[in-house]
């Protein structure tokens, strides 16, 4: 590719984008080693390591809640990811009755207040057995997380659904080989920025993984907030890189074993 | 066209018997739990008057779930570490803390009892006076307890105004005492050598460090209660105790206050236009010097930040002369608690003077213990305790402590500061 | 077969759906007065209307409306922006990607801290001009967050939101670029022309629908006009939330009303968007 103007505009409005999103990480990281940082300081005035030791201490259970949040919120994502796939399929290559609701219902919980539907889906839940079980918080996570990777799945779906088609016509394979073989491996960015997408999205719930979840479901985020909201800023800021830390981690893996898969030669060809 | 139709109907059809195959479930009592927890439900059949021997007795094995604010890490860790331990070593209980705002536990409690589930996943619950006394009138709590548990007797002053109200209102045995707070002012004498000894010194105290006091907006827990503090020192703490919830009798109750604040609103930080949200900002803009004072409801809250290190050493705390508000939080049983034998038990573990007294050394937290009913060995082991630096002796406090207005005249006099004294 | 097979790739999504609508409707008729639990029985629109004769309200919503729609028309230019920087400088995976990420993982009340420790009177901005010479004091420094114009909360939204609307989107126009975009270029159109005519309007599906989260998001949400809004006039999500913490439970349908109506709205806008895109796909 030529470089062109408009490329180094471009590449001058990254870094800008780059810089203004790590700036402020370098301000939580040092956040977690202050003591006092009293005006009018550049640099802190004194260190500590309370946040750091309150975060490695036993009693605080933060490294078993956040691997079991993680396991958590990786079904949530993995199974977003699978229904989103499918249900796309189904809304850009075929018709049916009741598209339109379906269609509907794919963005209907973002427009949703979460006390609205929390409340509400608590008191249908505990009906159901599914209040306080790790099951219920999954369900409720994969509602929240739909509306985004139906939405990133039924765009690329869109995009290279017709493609597949042809292709599958021309070589007269079944539609699930054709899917496997040919438009799977198209669709893997958009599964990895769904899987992204609804990690990230279940990892941060807060009041309805404890309104559903009660005591008996913990996740990272129901721990940390109540630090955060009392504004202890080294707490916060110590909770908060691990919260960032691991789920960069988690993305790294994902990216790690999608790579791994066999046909991902295919993709530069195609 | 037909066939269409046909597959849309059995696709539904299939929805409801799924939907009809998990709320099947209904009839199974055990909602997925910890393996431990008994699956023979014991809702109807504890009696709270039965000897604590069989209490003892029943609690045995269980794991009793404690739900509270979960932001005070040091009592998290007094909780795991010290209380923890002793119930499960003497009663074979195991003691689970789940950090919950009282908001959000009511309204699962709500939930629940709209649901008609009998065993819910709440036992024991950190509570006080406002929550307290809406939970109490819709039927959420468990009770009376508080009068059957041995060391409430033996420990606890039964006569005293905080033990039998909560906010103006009774208890009625619905909930045993878990610690004391007290409305505390902090600054530092290296920054201003000043302590105002009432309103009209703390007036004087802003005009001179204009633009560098300011109070958490209402309806923050410690903002609520430092204005009602000033309201106090303005037009006195004893008419509030017995009236009406009206709005107006209220506003023209505290009208020479709402004058006061107002005045007061010119000399505080950006003119009283508008106000930091929550407590933690005032004590963050303290720390980083944008504020010559905060206020805390933990009165020994500068010990502990001094010895984090949150706080310089000449950080101290003072009161008005006439007092400042103070309250007791309390520990409640859910009224569809399925373990309520053993949160009886780690109840009255926790009002023992062992546990109160480490509570006290650990939390610094008020003791709700009467002193007069220790033993020479316990009043020596609470006399012992060093509370730390920049605090005030707990008689002071305590001979400085205005009992705090009826839970309903609270949310009244919020709302009229949101209408009345912001940017005015 | 065929005929069969929408249907079954839809049953996950009906029975999340059918769920979900019933969660809805539990909820909503509380804030008709309907909560069993505590002895509300009485179906009402009272509390509607008096919040909506409430003098604040207006105020509140106007200060909602203003946060969520400038913040979301800024981070959407500015996120197509970055998305066609992503797909035109070649990184639309690998460790940039990852940095993008970075801003929508970190939680809003943390950036909330970020705000704060930068921006406040108080922040590293306001220390530097005291150390340089430009003010004597904190209160010198222009007071930027707590404003009635909410400069703090949209500048909150727009840094979390473009790097969204760039994720939300990159996949959809990393591909059309790659397959129509630069077949377009390779019949001689120019680069400029490509994206304006080609790869952007074909991207809109998802641009548009990033644009539609984030305004209904920024609306609905309560973290950061909570911890960086002026006290008065509140957003409605703040208002609603005190209404929430009120200690009197029965005083909870103030609360969902509140939501409620913050749910009209937010549905208003989608319907506005619906109407809008459809309307184009006609032309």
């Amino acid at each position: 590719m030529k470089s062109t103007n408009s490329n180094k505009l471009l590449k001058i409005f990254l870094y800008i984008t780059l810089f203004t999103i790590l700036a402020p990480m370098a301000i939580l990281i040092l956040w977690i080693f202050v003591g006092r940082w009293p005006w009018p300081n550049l640099l802190p005035a004194t260190y500590s390591l309370r946040a750091i030791k309150e975060i490695f201490a036993p009693y605080s259970n933060v490294f078993s809640i956040l691997f079991s949040s993680i396991l958590l919120s990786l079904s949530v994502a993995i199974l977003s990811a699978i229904i989103a796939t499918i249900t796309a399929r189904a809304l850009v290559l075929y018709d049916f009755i009741g598209k339109t609701v379906i269609e509907f219902l794919t963005i209907a919980p973002i427009l949703v207040p979460g006390a609205v539907f929390a409340m509400g889906i608590h008191i249908v839940f505990i009906k159901l057995s599914l209040a306080d079980t790790v099951l219920g918080v999954i369900i409720i996570h994969l509602i929240y997380t739909l509306p985004y990777t139906i939405n990133i799945m039924k765009d690329l779906t869109e995009s290279v659904g017709k493609q597949m088609e042809v292709q599958a016509y021309v070589l007269g394979a079944s539609p699930l080989k054709s899917f496997i073989y040919i438009t799977f491996p198209l669709l893997t960015p958009g599964i990895m920025a769904s899987i992204s997408m609804a990690y990230i999205t279940s990892f941060s719930q807060y009041f309805i993984t404890l309104l559903i979840g009660g005591g008996t479901v913990k996740s990272f985020n129901v721990l940390m907030v109540p630090f955060i909201a009392k504004g202890d800023r080294s707490l916060s800021s110590a909770y908060a890189l691990v919260f960032i830390i691991s789920t960069l981690l988690v993305f790294l893996i994902i990216d790690k074993i999608i790579k791994k898969l066999p046909y991902q030669d295919n993709k530069e060809e195609i | 066209m037909n066939k269409r139709k046909l597959s849309s109907f059995l696709a539904i059809i299939m929805v409801l018997f799924l939907i009809a195959g998990c709320s099947g479930n209904k009839e199974h009592p055990n909602i997925v739990k910890d393996s431990d927890s008994n699956v023979t439900p014991k809702t109807e059949v504890f009696d709270p008057n039965m000897s604590f021997d069989k209490i003892l007795e029943e609690a045995k094995g269980d794991t009793v779930s404690f739900y509270g604010w979960g932001g005070d890490e040091d009592r998290n860790k007094w909780l795991s570490q010290t209380v923890a331990p002793i119930l499960k070593e003497r009663y074979d209980i195991t003691l689970e803390v789940v950090g919950m705002d009282i908001d959000n536990i009511l309204a699962k409690l709500a939930g629940e009892k709209q649901a008609g589930l009998e065993e819910g996943s709440i036992d024991m619950i950190w509570i006080n006076g406002e929550n307290f006394y809406s939970a109490k009138e819709n039927d959420l709590l468990f009770g009376p307890f508080a009068e059957q548990l041995p060391n409430f007797e033996k420990y606890i002053d039964t006569e005293d105004e905080e033990v039998k109200n909560d906010f103006g209102f009774t208890i009625d045995g619905y909930e045993a005492p878990y610690g004391k707070a007290q409305m505390v002012f902090i600054n530092d004498s290296a920054t201003t050598s000043e302590t105002p000894k009432n309103a009209e010194e703390f007036m004087e105290y802003c005009k001179k460090y204009e633009g560098k006091v300011t109070y958490p907006a209402l309806p923050d827990f410690t903002g609520s209660a430092f204005v009602r503090t000033l309201i106090y020192d303005v037009v006195g703490h004893e008419q509030f105790l017995n009236m009406e919830a009206d709005k107006e009798i209220v506003k023209a109750a505290i009208e020479p206050a709402l004058e006061y604040l107002k005045e007061l609103n010119k000399y505080l930080w950006n003119q009283g236009k508008t106000f930091p949200a929550t407590s933690g900002e005032v004590n963050n803009m303290f720390e980083d010097g944008e504020l010559v004072m905060t206020m805390s409801y933990g009165p020994y809250s500068v010990a502990t930040g001094i010895e984090k290190g949150i706080y310089n050493e000449t950080v101290r705390t003072f009161l008005f002369d006439k007092g400042t508000v103070g309250n007791t939080n309390y520990m409640a049983i859910a009224k569809n608690s399925p373990n309520k034998a053993a949160a009886m038990v780690a109840i009255n573990e926790i009002i023992s003077a062992e546990i109160q007294a480490t509570q006290f050394e650990e939390l610094r937290s008020l003791p709700v213990v009467s002193y007069d009913k220790l033993t020479d060995a316990e009043k020596e082991s609470f006399d012992k305790i060093n509370i730390g630096k920049g605090v005030l002796p707990q008689d002071e406090l305590l001979s400085k402590r205005l009992p705090e207005m009826p839970a309903n005249i609270v949310p009244i006099i919020e709302e009229i500061w949101l209408e009345e004294i912001i940017g005015k | 077969m065929n005929k069969k097979t929408p249907y079954i790739l839809i049953m996950p999504i009906v029975l999340l759906g059918v769920l979900f609508i019933f969660g809805v409707i539990n909820g909503i008729v509380q804030s008709f007065g309907y909560i069993p639990a505590f002895d509300l029985t009485d179906i009402t629109l009272d509390y509607y209307i008096e919040i909506l004769n409430s003098p604040t309200f207006l105020d509140s919503l106007k200060t909602s409306l203003q946060i969520s729609i400038i913040s979301s028309i800024l981070a959407v230019i500015l996120g197509t922006i970055l998305t066609a920087a992503l797909v035109y400088t070649g990184h639309t995976e690998g460790k940039i990607l990852q940095i993008i990420k970075l801003a929508i993982i970190i939680p809003h009340t943390i950036v909330a801290l970020f705000l704060i420790s930068i921006l406040s009177q108080n922040g590293l901005i306001a220390r530097l001009f005291y150390k340089l010479g430009w003010i004597s004091s904190q209160g010198d420094f222009p007071l930027l967050l707590y404003t009635k114009n909410n400069f703090g909360i949209i500048l909150g939204y727009i840094w979390k939101e473009i790097p969204f609307v760039a994720y939300f989107s990159l996949a959809l126009m990393s591909s059309i670029n790659k397959t129509l975009g630069e077949a377009s270029e390779n019949l001689g159109a120019s680069k400029l022309k490509s994206f304006f005519y080609i790869t952007l309007p074909l991207s809109m599906p998802a641009i548009g629908k990033a644009f539609l989260i984030i305004l209904t998001f920024s609306f609905g949400a309560y973290d950061l006009p909570f911890l960086l809004g002026a006290t008065m006039p509140k957003a409605l999500p703040v208002q609603a939330h005190i209404e929430y913490i009120h200690p009197d439970l029965r005083h909870r349908p103030y609360a969902m009303a509140m939501n409620g109506l913050i749910l009209i709205i937010t549905w208003t806008m989608a319907g506005m968007y619906y109407l809008i895109t459809t309307k184009k796909n006609k032309r």
